[in-house]
Formats: structure tokens, C-alpha cells, sequence
């Protein structure tokens, strides 16, 4: 049953280049395998996604609410005729209505991981199995999938993001003619729907008809060998994971050739595909600019590899010889050029190299490349800094000015990045925020960066799926898993004058899952000794900046603080962040160091909320530099006191972190093992960070250490 | 129990911003709701119910469980136009606007409906059971401190509240229907936040703090004494007031189609969001249609700039892009010289 609501044309968005290019080479060629949709909220997303279901002639639409459950997804026994005629027949869930249709899944990210897994199976076999409830079978499931989220809001699992075989970035219009149109279109639609779609039925069915040619003549687009080559190329120099990522980008070439009516795929039809096809296979799409220098050398030397071994195995696409020959000459020269570039004695500014380069781009690019990289640059800004001299190759003239400064760029990143470390105190938020920038892309980028829901014990969360009640006492009975189980028994069994019997074998209990989130306890010391070098301020930055991971990961946290002779509890485990913060700022240091004491109250607080939630996964996060001074029981050295609750901790099997904030001169003296932190993390059994590593890069390890 | 007849709405004391964002969304259902932030004891509910109160009869079709309007073809339950095509006789009746609360204790599955299960046992039928969702339809759903709610009840809350559709896949029922409803959400930000994605979905936000004024306390208290003790007065002193105001609302309705904007205000909305620097476009449009709902309400046919600052007031203050730490200010003379 659908609701009939006006659609915003697809045709009367401004803007959003790329979501429209996506999508539509999705209906001209649905294995491009989908579009994940991501970007700020108010963006247009789901606008676009809804109305570009009058594009197509024969798919629809079909929506996957957030909360669904198991059994309208993939579908169950027809309970009521089951109940009438004791009839096995499978009512079929949104797999089936999905079939040859696009499925669009809105806040994606928010999805239940149980649902995602169906999704992930389904995906790959194109085929909805279904074995339960005694029914046994089978029908095609194959769908465009399509997914928008807001990445504030987590990033899916690398599995499932890798299932969409685009993915595209929207963002809000700076431009204020632009803005004022869009805020005008928005209001007419508003108070007039039909006459503001009729306005634009023209343009809408022009494209629709486009799209419905492009879909014609698609098996008439040749893929030849360069171009499979050069695809393969540039997905290996973006260093992705994996091979879906040039299939896709061959596949999204065809449907863009196919649109403009050619039966062969230009380098520039690879280059715009690619664009929208690797970016989020790629292992690290941050400005990854340390790493780079490194490996950059071992990324250069596999493309030419790969060309020369697949050049005698491959015969399905002789008959463009001609054109091969030109391409491996190409990539000849390119590599070649490549090396010049990585010497660091011509560089990127050697003015015989460009022009040459300038002459053999217009040579190569037929004039046709002017719309080939996206108007805002993100993909090649992305690829560029993990290789930035091969791209050099394929840009226009325009674009390789910008490419030829990417080096320089760099280098004020990298200047900056050491500029970071001078943080005055910790309230001054844009040298923070934008050392945090850094960190939260690379947490994004890194696969493992929404905590995996947990399934709850208790009747808190959603009810995603059901499972047999078995021996124990029922309590959270899934009642309508429970009516299909007895169903196809009602004519067998004694009703007793009730409408249904149900005996105890029916019984299904619900499953039910919780975004829980991690709990992070800091601990932190506030003692004197943290006041040397301005260590407090840095420490504060680093926890401003563990802070604002969690926030990104919607963790709670709290805080202890430990100074002059005890501890105390600042903030019990809270979803607002911005308290933390608030009582960092406020905390004072100076004093003695009663670590134990610290870590005792760290260990009630962590035990408190395991008994009152069981599902609850805390971390705790010691900083300090491990140096006891004070104690909390007087019958031992203040160290050997820590040690025996680190040691309590240990036993308990909690997930602790220990950033030791000892000072790098210190540290030369004894190994890292033998010091004060070492020594506690041998009894914390924890992970143990540096400040230098927290700046560094630690925070990603650290985090993805959460979440074991 | 004959109920005891609400506060008025006109006699509360202070709060300006609180009425005047209730009142235009009433005015203006698309709006988007209010957010309203602030301690407690601020008169929030009483405000919104009272309003609700304030307001004058409409028309719904009688026994329809989602309050259909039989006029407002567009948004008519699928049980209603089955009736209609088997030609059955819809009556209409006379009926308040309601509403509706949404405790934080609230499970989703009675929140957006679920399988009948009486029935099911019973007759061995599906059948949809609806939910709180279903009774907000064309009334106000009131939720009582949103930022405690359970995340995939806000998910699903703020999700119908943006389309104005309910739909369940869950349990074994397919079902969906009309859930258009004003929401009026109430937080205390010092118990947790609510997620940027999720404050983004509400049209307008205020912030809310007890008088501080003794006068102003004192006056609060002596309305409140007279209520309770001599409602009748009470209602006779207030009767014009609340008249007048439901004047206002009725003709500020009607006159909302006129109102026109030029094109300077149009750019003038536009340059304060990128001054400002806020995420996406729906803080533009949201601010747009609160500029022209208080022209509305002001009886003018024209947006001036008064609307678009004070526009900018009431749905910008949560859309300011928060910088990881910072608190999101919003601050009126930041946008005063954008010309």
C-alpha cells in the first residue's frame, strides 16, 4: 500500500551533478550495482532518489523503512492461509517487491547489522532463499540498491559499502544565486505540486526518453582491452581493495557512452566513472600525506606490472588492436614520466615535462575533457596525494595547474599539521577541531568505524528478528512469529473453541538489537606533574579529541580526575559530550598523584554500570604518566597500590587504554616496557599509546581497539 | 469526569518565543515543529496545550483512526477511500485539534503501529493495529523530553514527521498511512543531545528559562492562583483575549497564499545561511517559510526584513554548524549587517 504524495521533480533540482549523474547511469545500466548517497543533511538526497522513479519506465521504487524486521524482508508463511487452509504459501516480504526494481534505503548507516547481513547475501546471489516457518523457497531478488546517510551519523561496514558500486558526496550550494533558486523551486513546489511538476514535465521527459535510448542502445557499446586496461589501471593506482571497483567503473563508462550515443568508450568515459566508482574502495581516502612519501614508490611500480603481464593473455578484444597499441604507448610514456616526477631533482615543476605533458594532453583528449573531473576536484584531490604524478597524465591543461601544485599544498598541510602542536589551552577550538578534522577522516575511512550493534538482552532495542523460545521461561514473545509457527497446525490440533491454539513449541521470542555504542570512562590525571611543558594542555587536546570520536560514534563517556590525594568522579556516563568538555576545561591540575585511588573509582564506576547493563561495552582510558605519588590505603608503595587495582581491572577482562603522557626525553632512559605505564599495562592486559602516537595516528588504532 | 477546562493560552506571562513558534506553526503546518530547549517548570506543555485549546473546530470523518480530512484529498487514509469506493456514507464531524503525547517510555511497535494480535487470535486475520502515530495525524504530537528517547524511536519519528507518512514493514504487517503532524519536542540539553541529523528535521528551535523578573514571577503565580481558584473569572477576563488571538490565527491561515517576497529577501536568507555557514538547504527554505507565516501573522502581504531576521531567529539558532566543542551561539548581531 503506498500513499500518494507528490514527488519533487528530479529534473528541477539544482545542482548535485554527481547524486543525478549516479543515478541515472543506474537506470541506463543497472550493473553499475547501485549509488550510496552521502552527504550534510538538507542536501537534496532522498529528494532525488524519490523522483527519479517517473525516469524510469519499469522499475519503482521501493522503500526499506529503517525499522523493518526479518520477516517482511524477506518474507514469511502466509499466516492467514495457513490458518484457513493449512497451506504452506510464503507471503512475500520487500525482497520480492524489490525484484527489478531499486531499492532505496534512506539513513543507511542507521541500519540493523541483522538486516544489513540479508541485504549483503541477497546483494551478491541476485536470489531471496528462504528456508523457515517450513517453507522452502526461492525467487530472484535483483535491485538497483540504493542508500543515503549522513556520515556524522557512523559509516557502514566496508562489506556492505563495497556492495554499492558508486558512491557520491552531496553538498549544500555556496553560491547565492543558487541558493536563492533553490529556496523559490522548493516554496512553488510546496504551493503548488502538480502545476510546479507540470512546469517541468518537458525537461523530465526528455531525460526519461534519454535514459530509455541509452538503455537501447547499451549492448551496442563496446568494451575494448584499453579500455579494461586502462580501468584496472587507475583502480589499482587509487590502491583499492578489491576488483568490484574497476568492473564497476566499466560498467558505469558503458552507460555514460551509451548516453552520449558512441559505441566506444573514450579514456574521459573511464576518468568520470572512476570518479564516482573508486573513491570509497579506496584503503585510505583521506589526505593521507605521511604515508604517501613511503609507499608511493611501491604503488608506482604495480601498474606497470599489471600492463605487461596482461598484454599477451588477453584475446577477447582483438579486433581494437589499433587503439591498444596507441594506449601501451601511452602508458609507456606515462610511466616514464612517472619516474621523472618521483625524482625529486625535476619534480613537478619541471617546465619541460609540463609542456611536453600539456602537448600530449591535447594530443590524447580530443577536446572532450572538459567535464571529466568533478567541478569541486574531490576525486582527484583524494587520489592525488597517494599518487599524485600518474594523474598528471589525463587532466586537462586547466586542471594539471592545480595538480602541478598539489605538492606545495602538501607541504603547507604538513606545516600546519606541526603548526597543530602549539595549542595555547584547550578551549581555543580551531586549532583542535582542525586537528580533529585530520583524525575524524581517517576514523571514517577506516572500515571499522561504526561500533557493531549489540543484541540486548533485555527488552530493550528493536525487534529486528525472532528465535525459538526453547526451555526457558518466555518473556519477550514474538507474537506474530508465534501465530505463524502454530498457523499451519490449527486444522491438526484441539482448539477448544478458541480461534488458534498455540502450544508451547510455537513459541518464538523476539531477538532484539540496540545501537548501544561504547562507554568510555576517562581517567585522568590532574597532578602536578602534568603541568610540566604544558603537558595538561596537550593532554586535554588529545581527550578533546578521543571526545569527539565518540561523539561521531554516539559512545557515552565519562570522567574521573585524580589530584591531591583522591579521586573524583566529574561526569557519570553521559550521551552530551559537550559536558565532558566542559568539565575538562574547568579541571585544574596541581597536586600529588594518588593513581590508585583513580583507578579503584574507575573500576566502581565501570562495575556499577555492568550490573545495571549487562550489554554495555565500556572502555576505560587511562592518562597519566603512571608516576604514584600519593596512596590510597597506605600499606604499600603508591605504585604497587595501582598495580594491584590494574591488576583487579585485568582479571575483570575490561577494555583499557593507557595513554602515557611521559615526556619523550624520559622515555630515552628506560624501555617502553620497563616503564611506569608499561608495567601497568602488563597488569591492565590494555593497549598502550603515547601522546606522540595519539598525534600521530594512534587514535584511529585506538578506536578501532573499542570495538573488539 | 467532566475534564477540567485548560489554561489559556493568551494569560501566559513571558515566553515570546515559545508562543510565537507554536503559533506560526499552527498557522503554517509545514513549518516543521518546534524544539523547544529549556529548564523545567517553563510552561512548555501548558503552552501546548492551551493552543491547542485556543483552537477552533475542524472537520474529520468520523471513526476514521488517523482523523482524515474529507476535503484534503491528498492525505486520505487508504481505509477511508476503500470506503468511499465501495460507496459507503462518510460522516463528518466536529472535532478540536488534539494533543498527542509520546511518552520516552514509548516502544516502537506502539509508536508506529504494529500486528493485531487480539484479532489475529481471534479470527485469525491480519490486521493492522496503529499507534501513536496514527492519533497524531493532523494534531500536535507532543514529545516530552525527545533527546531520552530510544534513537530508532526518533529515527522513525523524525522520519515520518519529514514525509508525512507512516510506514510499517514490521511483524508480519505491511501497512501504511497519513501521519502529518506538528511536532513539538522538548529537551533539557544538559541531559544529552539529540543528533544533528535528528534537531536538523525540526523547523524551528527556542530556548526557553523561567522569568527572572519578581514582577514578572509574581504575576505568573497570581494568573496560575486564579485559575485554580476562580476559573470562571479567569475564563471571562481571557475569553477576549483568546478570541482576538484566533482571529489572528484564522485570517493569518487564509492570508498565507498572498503573502509575496522580493527578491532582496530571497537573497537576504540566502546570505545569512552562508554567513553562518549551515549545513545543506533546509535551514534556507525553513527560514523562508517562517518569514512569510509571520508576515502572515503580522497582516501583511509583503516579507520584510523584520520577518526574515526574526525567521532567522527561530530556525537557525540549532542548525549553526557545530564546531566539534563549540557551543552552537547564535547571536542576532551577527546578522544584523548583512544587507
Amino acid at each position: 500500500m503506498s500513499m500518494r504524495k507528490a514527488v519533487f521533480p528530479f529534473t528541477a533540482v539544482l545542482g548535485q551533478d554527481n547524486i543525478k549523474k549516479a543515478l541515472i547511469w543506474n537506470l541506463v545500466n543497472p550493473a553499475v550495482g547501485g549509488v550510496l548517497i552521502a552527504g550534510e543533511k538538507g542536501t537534496a538526497k532522498s529528494t532525488l532518489v524519490r523522483g527519479m522513479a517517473v525516469l524510469s519506465q519499469e522499475r519503482k521504487i521501493v522503500e526499506l523503512p529503517l525499522n523493518v524486521t526479518e520477516d517482511r524482508l524477506v518474507g514469511a508463511i502466509d499466516f492467514q492461509r495457513a490458518m484457513q487452509g493449512g497451506e504452506n504459501v510464503l507471503d512475500p516480504g520487500i525482497l520480492k517487491e524489490a525484484d527489478g526494481n531499486i531499492l532505496y534505503v534512506d539513513e543507511v548507516n542507521l541500519l540493523s547489522d541483522y538486516i544489513v547481513d540479508v541485504l549483503l547475501e541477497t546483494t551478491g546471489t541476485k536470489l531471496n532463499i528462504v528456508e523457515r516457518e517450513g517453507i522452502s523457497c526461492s525467487h530472484s531478488s535483483d535491485f538497483i540498491l540504493i542508500g543515503s546517510m549522513n556520515q556524522e551519523e557512523g559509516q557502514l561496514r566496508s562489506q556492505f559499502l563495497d556492495r554499492f558500486g558508486l558512491y557520491v558526496e552531496a553538498e549544500g550550494e555556496k553560491d547565492l544565486a543558487l541558493r536563492v533558486e533553490i529556496m523559490e523551486r522548493r516554496l512553488d513546489f510546496e504551493q503548488a505540486p502538480l502545476r510546479f511538476i507540470q512546469r517541468y514535465q518537458e525537461e523530465t521527459q526528455e531525460l526519461s526518453e534519454k535514459i530509455r535510448k541509452a538503455r537501447l542502445f547499451l549492448p551496442e557499446v563496446e568494451v575494448s582491452r584499453d579500455n579494461l586496461m586502462f580501468a584496472a589501471y587507475l583502480s589499482s593506482q587509487s590502491n583499492c581493495v578489491g576488483h568490484r571497483g574497476e568492473l564497476v567503473v566499466i560498467e558505469a563508462a558503458r552507460a555514460i557512452a551509451s548516453l552520449d550515443g558512441r559505441t566506444k568508450i573514450e579514456p574521459e568515459d573511464i576518468l568520470e566513472a572512476a570518479a564516482l566508482a573508486l573513491v570509497h574502495r579506496m584503503k585510505e581516502f583521506s589526505l593521507d600525506l605521511d604515508g604517501q612519501s613511503e609507499n608511493s614508490e611501491n604503488q608506482t611500480e604495480e601498474p606497470e606490472q599489471t600492463f605487461s603481464n596482461q598484454e599477451p593473455d588477453n584475446s577477447e578484444t582483438e579486433n581494437d588492436a589499433g587503439q591498444e597499441a596507441d594506449i601501451t604507448e601511452k602508458v609507456s610514456e606515462s610511466s616514464d614520466k612517472d619516474k621523472k616526477n618521483r625524482n625529486p631533482d625535476d619534480g613537478d615543476k619541471n617546465p619541460e615535462a609540463e609542456d611536453e605533458k600539456k602537448k600530449q594532453q591535447k594530443k590524447e583528449n580530443h577536446g572532450k575533457n572538459q567535464n571529466f573531473r568533478n567541478p569541486d576536484g574531490s576525486f582527484a584531490a583524494r587520489l592525488m596525494p597517494l599518487d599524485g604524478s600518474n594523474q598528471n597524465q589525463i587532466v586537462s591543461d586547466q586542471n594539471w595547474e592545480e595538480t602541478a601544485d598539489f605538492p606545495t599544498d602538501s607541504g603547507e598541510a604538513q606545516e600546519s599539521r606541526i603548526g597543530r602542536d602549539e595549542i595555547e589551552a584547550p578551549g581555543e577550538i580551531f586549532q583542535i577541531s582542525k586537528w580533529q578534522e585530520g583524525i575524524y577522516k581517517k576514523a571514517l575511512s577506516r572500515s571499522s568505524g561504526r561500533r557493531r550493534n549489540s543484541i540486548s538482552s533485555n527488552q530493550q532495542g528493536r525487534y529486528v528478528r525472532y528465535r525459538l523460545a526453547g526451555e526457558e521461561k518466555v518473556t519477550d514473545l514474538a507474537f506474530d512469529a508465534t501465530l505463524r509457527a502454530a498457523a499451519p497446525f490449527q486444522h491438526l490440533r484441539d482448539k477448544q473453541n478458541r480461534a488458534i491454539a498455540v502450544e508451547k513449541d510455537d513459541m518464538r521470542v523476539k531477538i532484539r538489537e540496540k545501537r548501544s555504542g561504547g562507554c568510555i570512562l576517562f581517567v585522568v590525571d590532574a597532578s602536578s606533574s602534568m603541568n610540566a611543558n604544558r603537558r595538561m594542555q596537550e593532554v586535554k587536546a588529545a581527550i578533546l579529541s578521543l571526545l569527539n570520536v565518540s561523539y561521531q560514534k554516539r559512545d557515552r563517556v565519562g570522567m574521573i580526575a585524580f589530584r591531591k590525594g583522591k579521586a573524583e568522579l566529574l561526569l557519570g556516563f553521559t550521551g552530551s559530550v559537550e559536558l565532558a568538555q566542559k568539565e575538562l576545561e574547568e579541571l585544574p591540575t596541581g597536586g600529588t598523584t594518588p593513581l590508585a585511588a583513580g583507578l579503584d573509582l574507575a573500576y566502581e564506576v565501570t562495575m556499577t554500570l555492568l550490573t545495571r547493563e549487562p550489554d554495555a561495552r565500556p572502555t576505560i582510558v587511562l592518562v597519566s604518566d603512571g608516576k604514584a605519588t600519593s596512596r590510597k590505603w597506605n600499606n604499600d608503595t603508591p605504585f604497587d597500590e595501582a598495580l594491584e587495582v590494574a591488576e583487579k581491572i585485568g582479571k575483570q577482562g575490561l577494555n583499557t587504554i593507557i595513554l602515557d603522557t611521559t615526556e619523550k626525553s624520559e622515555k630515552t632512559v628506560k624501555p617502553a616496557k620497563a616503564s611506569y605505564c608499561g608495567r601497568l599495562n602488563e597488569k591492565l592486559h590494555g593497549t598502550l599509546l603515547t601522546m606522540e602516537e595519539i598525534r600521530a595516528e594512534g587514535i584511529v588504532e585506538a578506536v578501532a581497539r573499542y570495538q573488539k | 469526569m467532566e475534564q477540567k477546562k485548560g489554561y489559556c493560552f493568551t494569560a501566559i506571562v513571558g515566553q515570546e518565543d515559545m508562543k510565537t513558534a507554536l503559533i506560526l506553526n499552527v498557522i503554517n503546518p509545514r513549518l516543521g515543529g518546534v524544539l523547544i530547549q529549556g529548564e523545567k517548570g517553563t510552561a512548555k506543555s501548558t503552552a501546548v496545550r492551551a493552543l491547542a485549546e485556543l483552537l477552533p473546530l475542524r472537520n474529520q470523518v468520523k471513526g476514521c483512526r488517523f482523523n482524515c480530512d474529507w476535503e484534503d484529498k491528498a492525505h486520505i487514509c487508504e481505509e477511508c477511500l476503500t470506503k468511499q469506493r465501495r460507496g459507503e456514507k462518510l460522516a463528518t464531524i466536529q472535532a478540536p485539534m488534539q494533543v498527542i503525547d509520546l511518552p520516552v517510555s514509548a516502544t516502537e511497535d506502539r509508536v508506529v503501529g504494529t500486528l493485531d494480535i487480539e484479532h489475529a487470535i481471534k479470527t485469525g486475520e491480519k490486521k493492522f493495529e496503529s499507534g501513536i502515530l496514527a492519533r497524531a495525524n493532523r494534531n500536535i504530537l507532543y514529545v516530552d523530553e525527545v533527546n531520552l528517547l530510544d534513537d530508532h524511536v526518533v529515527d522513525v519519528l523524525l522520519d515520518s514527521a519529514a514525509m508525512g507518512v507512516n510506514t510499517v514493514e514490521r511483524e508480519g504487517v505491511s501497512f501504511s498511512h497519513p501521519a502529518d503532524f506538528i511536532l513539538v519536542g522538548t529537551m533539557n540539553p544538559e541531559e544529552g543531545d539529540l543528533r544533528p541529523q535528528l534537531i536538523d528535521r525540526f523547523g524551528l528551535s527556542v530556548k526557553v528559562i523561567g522569568e527572572r523578573g519578581v514582577e514578572s514571577r509574581v504575576k505568573v503565580l497570581q494568573e496560575r492562583l486564579k485559575y485554580e481558584e476562580h476559573p470562571e473569572e479567569f475564563f471571562q477576563e481571557y475569553e477576549p483575549l483568546q478570541q482576538d488571538l484566533r482571529e489572528r490565527i484564522l485570517q493569518a491561515k487564509a492570508r498565507l497564499k498572498e503573502v509575496s517576497y522580493s527578491q532582496e529577501m530571497l537573497e537576504l536568507i540566502a546570505k545569512i545561511c552562508i554567513k553562518l555557514d549551515v549545513d545543506g538547504h533546509r535551514a534556507d527554505i525553513v527560514m523562508l517559510k517562517t518569514a512569510i507565516t509571520l508576515a502572515a501573522y503580522n497582516e501583511r502581504s509583503q516579507v520584510e526584513r523584520e520577518d526574515v531576521l526574526t525567521a532567522a531567529q527561530l530556525a537557525l539558532p540549532h542548525r549553526m554548524r557545530k564546531k566539534p566543542f563549540e557551543e552552537a551561539s547564535f547571536d542576532l548581531s551577527m546578522i544584523k549587517e548583512i544587507q
